[in-house]
């Protein structure tokens, strides 16, 4: 074991300590006592803060406790400037520690490494606000992240900062709450998606104008293609063509050329005056050709010419009407035929009908005959049956009633007589009968008048037929008369296709005469025609004209030749037109596509600042996110690490050592699931074994005071020793005495057994006293010191060291 | 050895623990003291004189609570007058009431045992009897640091521990930041993060 010792202590003008004290402390074993207030914790954290450089428990009661470390003194002129000065003894590397303390906070000299300071101030030294918190943890020891046991925990392992600052970077996780951390964040990137949407619109401007400018530089360049231009141009050199695309050449040239149309359109007209559009013959062909229909047309009429005649003087004997036509017309065929078609069937009919009127006629007489023999009948039968048989019978159904008996009503004879059944019977019989007769009376009535009809009517046919009847030679007339149209009719139709061949020969005649004269009147103004157009084709350098051509042929020709120039010239016109457009399109879409490139240049800049910006922030807050991570993992570590067993072993040690009839000891479990923060849980359990519920519902309050210090202590051995210290601020306020004893059978152990040195302060003097006895050196070499504190009004703190040394026990005689 | 087997008991394990048994009676200021037991400590624990009463089957008036507290109170009484620093314990072995415990409390350290598995030797019948019995006397017994499956000490401050973990490529500025607002809690953290982002964002561009 090293023996690493404190020394000595001097502290000047520090918290309620006025004036230099001298704290010798170079023993193993020191008691400090001191009234309330008289400077036992300032001493005590004269050492946390000239071997750390701060004070953890003031730290956390005020981050400002820097400025608050000097003396304040009552009186006016307090002191300005305080020191710390701790000596201390087997330390590897610095012994001498030095912390100057002015009204602005503290310069401290060599302090202790960081680890060695950590373990200090979690291990080394329990001050009673922590001894505080130790007891709180057991009022509610949950395992929330905010109950005091966590707090404890999260203090004693210095796991606060490292909680700060996993909640403090909890932002990082939310981009939204990220954002909230500096309202930098948001401008920067609002500005960025400002510029992201503005480069987008120039990157959609320039593309549209690239676009255009590429659409009017090929249009450019076809129409120049089409002015025999073909040297393509970009967009390098598109203005160098600007000059080549004033001038205007084809406009004089297509003036000449309307001219020269409108003059060839003139001599066109004047050569179509006369000209035929027909085909063009040689006189002398035309003379032969007359010549050759006069000949057929002549012939044809020595044939045809007597017999036809004879033939019309024939019709016109029984067609007097149908004369004025010429011979052989076609005109005349028809008619005549129609004509004599017509007067034939006129003589059939006439004749057929006479035939069957005087048949019809034959067939009514012997109608009217039968009629005549059956009118009689029906009068004979008419005549047969009395007028009045219906009156009669009336009259015999009336008396029909008046009959009861044979006894006739009207005679009063007895019918029975007659032996011929009952009179009622007899006069219903004549009844019927009567009844009967006047029916059959009334159907022969209507018999008779429609017998009488017919008669009438055959009568009337009979006298018509009679009345249009012919005389017998009227017939023969007739039927004479028909055959002479027949024949004539069939004459006709024989020759008929001559007279049709006379009439085309006689046409052909006609129209061969008339060519032969038109060509010889026209002669003349077609060879002026021709003179005209060779020499205006000359003028156009086409070469020599056929002359087999008419003169429409070659007005066509010219035309068309003329035609062709204009309208090359129009398209000329109108692709200088079309290249001057596309020339300004270019200029226009050019100028456009640099602004736009223009304004990318700029915004790109300020785009990529805003951008690279946004980048590094991004790595910031992955870094955050890294620390934050690490965070979790370094805590769930350090917890692991610290519960484990052997604290809950040592700790069982020591809480039962002062509390040995506590059944339920107290101890840590930490779960084993991973959770977001690992908490170890407070329990307790039975000595004998098994499981019991929380401290603060299973010990007492005094037993929850030894847990809170055992456990301290615990830690404080749980990790091999760095710093054999330990350092008490009057950690037994709150204990009998039963505890006080095992606490101070406890704090000797520790301190004669495993060598820790000491420092204890109290308050209460009875302890002082006892504890100065219970500690007392108990071998060579061991040794107590008390440090007595105590300040007057206004005065300077008085601190007055005693030291005890081993001395041999005599008291023990033994008897044997 | 004529005690009772508890008595054994705690006698062979005190003296395991570095206690020398005592022979009674002795004598303080000329006065013999007699108990049923008596040890002193050695070396460090050289100051500790342990008294055991049989308050079960013992002698010497260990069964009359008063007497026995008359004992140890003029025991002490003599120790004191000669001047003595000898710390007194009494394990009371056996049922004892409460009142009477309490009584003796006022004058020294007082343990009490009723009962302990022991066989024939007086050794503990199992790991856990021991432990049961150790637990009654255990401020008597040094402590068990079992040093050699002592945890190596952490690297002391876990926000060092942190900053050793993360990766070098960390933003050291955001955790300089960081680290030194955390000890001002978590708002504090918030700001540095939002002021270390502020830095980055307006930094000027490298040309």
């Amino acid at each position: 074991m090293n023996d690493i010792l404190l020394r000595h202590l001097e502290v000047t003008n520090f918290r309620s300590i006025k004036g230099t004290i001298q704290a010798p402390l170079d023993a193993k074993m020191v008691l400090v006592h001191g009234e309330n207030g008289a400077g036992k914790t300032s001493l005590l954290s004269a050492i946390e803060l000239v071997l750390t450089g701060r004070v953890i428990s003031l730290q956390r009661a005020d981050p400002q406790y820097m400025s608050q470390l000097l003396h304040r003194s009552s009186a006016q002129g307090a002191a300005d400037h305080g020191s710390i000065r701790l000596q201390t003894e087997g330390m590897p590397g610095e012994n001498n520690f030095f912390a100057d303390i002015n009204q602005a906070g503290v310069q401290t000299r060599a302090t202790l490494t960081d680890s060695a300071a950590s373990f200090f101030s979690e291990r080394c030294y329990l001050p009673q606000s922590l001894l505080g918190q130790l007891l709180q943890i057991y009022q509610d020891s949950d395992s929330a992240p905010d109950s005091p046991l966590s707090r404890f925990v999260t203090e004693l392992l210095g796991l606060d900062r490292l909680d700060a600052i996993e909640t403090g970077l909890a932002p990082v996780a939310d981009l939204r709450n990220l954002r909230k951390t500096t309202e930098l964040y948001g401008q920067v990137e609002f500005e960025k998606s400002q510029l992201e949407r503005s480069l987008a619109e120039h990157r959609r401007t320039r593309d549209a104008a690239q676009k255009a400018l590429d659409v009017a530089l090929s249009e450019l360049n076809t129409a120049r293609s089409a002015l025999g231009l073909s040297d393509a141009v970009s967009e390098a050199n598109f203005e160098g063509v600007s000059t080549e695309l004033q001038a205007n050449p084809e406009e004089a040239v297509l003036s000449d050329f309307h001219d020269r149309r409108r003059r060839l359109e003139a001599i066109a007209r004047e050569a179509n005056r006369d000209a035929d559009a027909g085909t063009q013959q040689d006189e002398t062909s035309l003379a032969a050709a007359h010549r050759r229909a006069s000949e057929r047309l002549r012939v044809w009429k020595q044939q045809f010419e007597e017999p036809l005649q004879s033939l019309r003087t024939r019709i016109a004997h029984v067609l007097p009407d149908v004369d004025a036509a010429p011979l052989g017309s076609r005109e005349y065929q028809r008619v005549a035929l129609a004509s004599l078609r017509e007067r034939k069937k006129q003589a059939g009919d006439r004749s057929g009908r006479a035939a069957q009127d005087a048949k019809r006629q034959a067939d009514i007489n012997d109608e009217l005959l039968a009629a005549r023999k059956n009118l009689q009948t029906i009068d004979d039968e008419i005549a047969r049956i009395a007028a009045n048989s219906g009156a009669l019978g009336a009259i015999l159904a009336e008396l029909t009633s008046f009959i009861s008996n044979d006894t006739c009503p009207v005679c009063d004879r007895n019918f029975g007589e007659l032996d011929n059944g009952s009179l009622s019977d007899h006069v219903n019989h004549k009844v019927r009968d009567l009844s009967g007769s006047a029916e059959r009376l009334l159907g022969l009535t209507r018999n008779r008048s429609s017998q009488q009809e017919q008669i009438d009517r055959l009568e009337r046919e009979s006298a018509e037929i009679q009345s249009r009847a012919l005389t017998q030679k009227d017939i023969i007339d007739l039927d004479r008369q028909a055959g002479a149209l027949d024949e004539l009719i069939s004459d006709l139709e024989r020759v008929g296709p001559a007279m049709d061949d006379g009439e085309a020969l006689a046409a052909d005649e006609t129209a061969a005469r008339r060519s032969l004269s038109g060509y010889q009147s026209r002669n003349l103004a077609r060879t002026a025609a021709m003179a005209t157009l060779a020499e205006f084709a000359s003028n156009l350098n086409q070469t020599a004209l056929d002359p087999l051509q008419t003169t429409q042929q070659v007005v066509v020709q010219l035309l068309t030749f003329i035609d062709e120039r204009i309208s090359a010239q129009n398209l000329r016109i109108a692709a200088r037109s079309r290249a001057r457009d596309a020339l300004g399109q270019a200029r226009v879409e050019f100028a456009r596509r640099k602004d736009a490139d223009d304004r990318f240049t700029a915004e790109q800049t300020t785009f990529r600042s805003a951008d690279n910006a946004l980048k590094r922030a991004a790595r910031v807050r992955a870094d955050a996110q890294t620390i934050k991570n690490q965070v979790e993992s370094v805590r769930s570590r350090i917890i692991g690490k610290e519960f484990n067993d052997r604290l809950n072993r040592l700790w069982r040690d020591l809480f039962v050592r002062l509390a040995p009839n506590e059944p339920y000891v107290p101890a840590f479990r930490v779960p084993t699931e991973s959770t977001h923060r690992l908490q170890p849980k407070l329990i307790t359990t039975h000595r004998a074994g098994g499981a019991g519920g929380t401290p603060g519902a299973m010990l007492s309050a005094g037993n929850l005071n030894t847990a809170a210090l055992t456990l301290f202590i615990a830690l404080h051995l749980t990790v091999s020793d760095q710093l054999p210290w330990l350092i008490l601020d009057d950690p037994v306020q709150s204990m009998d005495d039963v505890h006080i004893a095992h606490f101070a059978a406890l704090l000797r152990t520790l301190s004669k057994q495993h060598r820790r040195q000491i420092i204890i302060a109290v308050h209460d003097r009875q302890l002082f006293e006892y504890l100065k006895l219970e500690l007392g050196p108990a071998f060579e070499g061991d040794s107590l010191r008390t440090l007595e504190l105590s300040r007057g009004l206004g005065a300077d703190t008085l601190c007055l060291p005693d030291r005890r040394s081993f001395r041999h026990e005599t008291a023990l005689r033994f008897v044997a | 050895m004529t005690g009772s087997l508890l008595i054994t008991g705690l006698v062979k394990r005190l003296k395991a623990a570095g206690y020398q048994e005592l022979s009674t009676p002795f004598k303080v200021a000329s006065v013999d003291f007699e108990f049923t037991a008596a040890l002193r400590g050695t070396a460090g624990r050289g100051l500790d004189l342990v008294l055991i009463v049989d308050t079960a089957t013992g002698d010497h008036g260990d069964r009359d609570a008063t007497k026995v507290r008359q004992r140890v109170e003029a025991l002490s009484r003599a120790l004191d007058i000669t001047g003595s620093r000898y710390v007194l314990t009494v394990i009371l072995a056996g049922a004892s009431l409460r009142g009477d415990i309490e009584a003796l409390s006022a004058t020294c350290r007082v343990l009490t045992i009723e009962h302990a598995a022991l066989d024939r030797a007086g050794d503990p019948i199992g790991d856990a009897e021991a432990e049961a019995l150790d637990d009654h006397i255990r401020v008597l017994l040094p402590l068990d640091l079992r040093a050699e499956d002592a945890t190596e000490a952490l690297v002391g401050d876990p926000l060092a521990e942190l900053l050793s973990a993360l990766p070098v490529t960390v933003d050291k500025e955001l955790v300089r930041a960081v680290s030194e607002a955390s000890i001002n809690g978590e708002d504090a953290v918030t700001r540095a993060l939002g002021a270390r982002l502020e830095q980055v964002l307006s930094e000027e561009e490298q040309p």
